[in-house]
């Protein structure tokens, strides 16, 4: 696997150089602001960019804004970002223009070595992780007509999973149910919600996050 | 800014004046008792009359600082009692005063030229003046030169006894001498003309006065010479008489500010000293001198300074081609300041007047500018704070983010790897890993993400996003962006507001306005809850920064009638 890795702080991109090498990856470049990655993707065509959200030049949203044209101009091109803090409406541009390989990451998730390294190899294989936090965030947000209330706590646990990217088979295994009964809340959500049933997962987030995001 | 010759540095000068000039006329007395000529008091005339215009000039002078006619006249004097040397019989000094005994006519149209700012405006009055002086100094060559003969006085310069020369250096000299009068004449005419009615009531008796003078004493001259030589003496009185009379005529028509715009200026007296429907000083000024471009600054003592009406600091620029200050005090110590359009106004006397005038009222309304720059200080240095203070946040939550944190993320990484299989480890990755989490929040409250990465808007619907109860959004579009202080303020408007709401009101419904009325802030934030809020606490703090944004925060919360939080933050 290719990467390149942008990140102002030369101690954290550093780190993440080091992690993301002893887990077998190729760290092809590195980045210390959005003009630098930007031409640095244009150069390798990495596999994947992990990013930090908030870089120079602007020190704002640039790293979003890079993850987004990449995304536009590099399909091929995986992006996992990174951020002191999750906002919901950074996932819903994110997911919006694509959920095919993407990810949204606190970046003290790199502390948890294994199911960080976990995220990576999803998104980098096409897959749509999205932080808990946001999803927490997401689900938690008052609305004015409820659906959610019809659901149970389980799931509302199932939906939560589907948000942040989670397969029916990762999500059994986590809740140690069956595949099959999560096939039943997953029917059992898509009716509640009316939502359009999705074969595949990463279509599944952005039903699924379009309708948390109303 | 131009210096004028204060009291203290023109008054040693005056005496000195006064002191040599009053010498010189007491020596040309006695020179004039000693010599041959009769009678001595029609003599005595020559320092007599010196002594009055020399008095005349330094009067004006004193008065009128900025004003040359005082210096002219002074000169005048001065040459006035060197012509009179011309009788004293002594040969060296009868040729001095032979040579300049035309001159004071030639001030004379000098200063009908120069009144009433004592400068020569235009270039047809500089040549007469010019042409003036020509006649009397140049063209006069010939009276001493070849001139007199056996009945007039010998002089030390003569060269020749040629009658006939000499009459023809005459004639020549009263010809130049009508055509400098002529033109004199016509200048003053077309100027009379132009003036404006109060102006042209000073004017017209001293321009004609001033030019009879002038055009009698030589007409008198050649008829005592060519049809009645009996009557020399009196004529000769008539004609000093009728000189002395011009310095008295103009100083007096200069001091009782009969030049220019007196009644203008008593106007604005009237003005300001009006019961009822008084105007401000400076309209006033504006009114008076014409020109709507005129302004007053103020001087402020501590620290010192200069700023205009509303107490801001201002920059005193110096005297340009087209601005001009006059400087406004009360005994010596600087009040304001009057700037104007040198354009408009080209008499600096009239505006130099007109500042007297009002030093009182400017000194007054200076305390109230002296008030309202001492808040506008105070807000500035308030504003200064509140702005070290978010720089100071910036600062602490970008070291705790790039420092302390990557360090923590770093070590839970390492104790993460080593916690395969050890138990100990695996408690220290935890911990690490509160820590961390602990302090995103802590960061995150000093200065949010969302506020530094998208602005306030971003930052409000993450706040909002963050709330338990639905909050009806209201988000006019931002034109263009916000100033940092004011962004930082809305958003604690925002959070405070909210975090009040879920702590307090036990509100079922949230709604959050921003707009920008005017291209400022407006944030309004109203729950149905329980009401009885008040402006303490978070809110309290919150009002001061806004304060000092020059902005204001209501707070309406009747007890069960909901909570209304607005904030009103001008952006310029």
């Amino acid at each position: 696997m290719r990467i390149v890795v942008a990140e102002d702080q030369a101690l954290m991109r550093e780190g993440l150089v080091l992690l993301l090498e002893q887990d077998g990856a190729e760290v092809v470049g590195r980045a210390a602001d959005a003009p630098d990655l930007l031409r640095k993707v244009g150069a390798h065509r990495p596999d994947l960019v992990v990013a930090d959200i908030r870089m120079p030049p602007r020190n704002a949203d640039d790293g979003l804004q890079a993850a987004l044209r990449i995304r536009a101009e590099h399909p091929e091109t995986a992006v996992l970002l990174l951020s002191q803090h999750v906002q919901r409406s950074y996932a819903a541009e994110l997911v919006e223009q694509g959920t095919v390989g993407v990810g949204y990451l606190l970046k003290h998730r790199v502390a948890d070595v294994a199911s960080f390294l976990a995220d990576v190899h999803r998104v980098a294989a096409g897959g749509c992780v999205l932080d808990p936090e946001v999803v927490a965030t997401m689900m938690a947000r008052p609305r004015r007509d409820d659906l959610l209330d019809q659901l149970t706590p389980r799931q509302l646990e199932v939906l939560s999973l589907m948000a942040e990217g989670r397969s029916n088979g990762a999500i059994a295994e986590q809740l140690t149910l069956t595949t099959k009964a999560v096939g039943r809340h997953v029917t059992h959500i898509y009716e509640t919600l009316c939502l359009e049933p999705a074969d595949e997962d990463h279509r599944r987030v952005l039903a699924v996050v379009r309708y948390l995001s109303r | 800014m131009r210096l004028r010759p204060g009291g203290a540095v023109l008054a040693p000068a005056i005496v000195g004046m006064a002191v040599a000039l009053t010498a010189f006329a007491g020596l040309e007395a006695v020179l004039l008792a000693e010599g041959p000529y009769e009678p001595l008091w029609a003599l005595l005339l020559f320092p007599a009359y010196g002594l009055l215009y020399v008095g005349a000039g330094l009067l004006a002078w004193t008065r009128r600082p900025s004003n040359r006619m005082g210096a002219v006249i002074v000169a005048g004097g001065f040459v006035w009692m060197v012509a009179g040397l011309l009788n004293t019989g002594i040969p060296a000094l009868i040729a001095v005063g032979l040579i300049v005994s035309t001159v004071p006519l030639a001030i004379a149209v000098h200063l009908l030229h120069a009144f009433p700012s004592g400068r020569l405006r235009g270039r047809a009055s500089r040549l007469t003046v010019l042409g003036g002086y020509f006649v009397a100094v140049v063209l006069q060559a010939p009276v001493y030169l070849v001139g007199q003969g056996a009945e007039g006085p010998n002089t030390v310069l003569q060269i020749a006894n040629r009658h006939d020369l000499a009459h023809v250096g005459q004639w020549a000299q009263s010809i130049a001498g009508a055509a400098v009068m002529v033109a004199t004449a016509a200048i003053l005419f077309v100027r009379l003309r132009r003036a404006e009615p109060a102006r042209r009531r000073v004017l017209a008796p001293l321009d004609a006065y001033g030019i009879l003078a002038v055009l009698f004493v030589p007409i008198a001259s050649i008829a005592v010479q060519n049809w009645f030589p009996e009557d020399g003496l009196e004529l000769a009185v008539a004609q000093l008489t009728v000189m002395a009379g011009l310095p008295v005529a103009f100083v007096a028509a200069m001091l009782r500010g009969g030049f220019a715009r007196t009644e203008e200026v008593q106007e604005l007296g009237a003005l300001l000293n009006a019961e009822e429907g008084r105007p401000a000083l400076r309209a006033a000024l504006r009114q008076v001198l014409g020109d709507d471009s005129l302004d007053l600054l103020f001087r402020i003592a501590a620290p010192p300074r200069w700023v205009d009406r509303d107490g801001v600091e201002v920059e005193l620029s110096g005297r340009s081609s087209e601005r001009s200050v006059s400087e406004v005090r009360i005994g010596g110590r600087l009040v304001g300041a009057i700037v104007y359009d040198a354009t408009l106004i080209a008499d600096d006397e009239l505006v130099a007047e007109a500042a007297r005038v009002t030093a009182l009222a400017l000194d007054n309304e200076r305390l109230t500018v002296e008030l309202l720059a001492s808040r506008e200080h105070l807000r500035v240095s308030r504003a200064r704070l509140v702005e070290a203070t978010d720089a100071e946040r910036r600062r602490i939550a970008r070291d705790l983010h790039d420092g302390l944190q990557t360090r923590l993320v770093l070590l839970a990484m390492e104790a993460g790897r080593a916690a395969a299989g050890d138990q100990t480890a695996a408690a220290l990755s935890g911990g690490l890993q509160e820590a961390i989490v602990e302090l995103r929040e802590l960061v995150q409250g000093v200065v949010p993400a969302a506020l530094t990465e998208r602005g306030l808007y971003a930052a409000a619907v993450d706040l909002t996003d963050r709330m338990p109860i639905p909050v009806e959004l209201d988000l006019e579009p931002l034109p263009g962006e916000l100033p940092v202080g004011v962004e930082t303020a809305g958003y604690f408007v925002v959070s405070e507001a909210f975090s009040n709401v879920v702590k307090h009101a036990r509100a079922g419904e949230l709604r959050l306005s921003i707009s920008r009325p005017d291209g400022s802030l407006r944030i309004e934030v109203v729950d149905d809850g329980v009401g009885g809020a008040h402006l303490g606490g978070g809110l309290r703090g919150l009002a001061d920064r806004i304060d000092a944004l020059s902005g204001r925060l209501t707070v309406e919360s009747p007890p069960g009638g909901g909570t209304r939080i607005l904030a009103e933050v001008p952006c310029g």
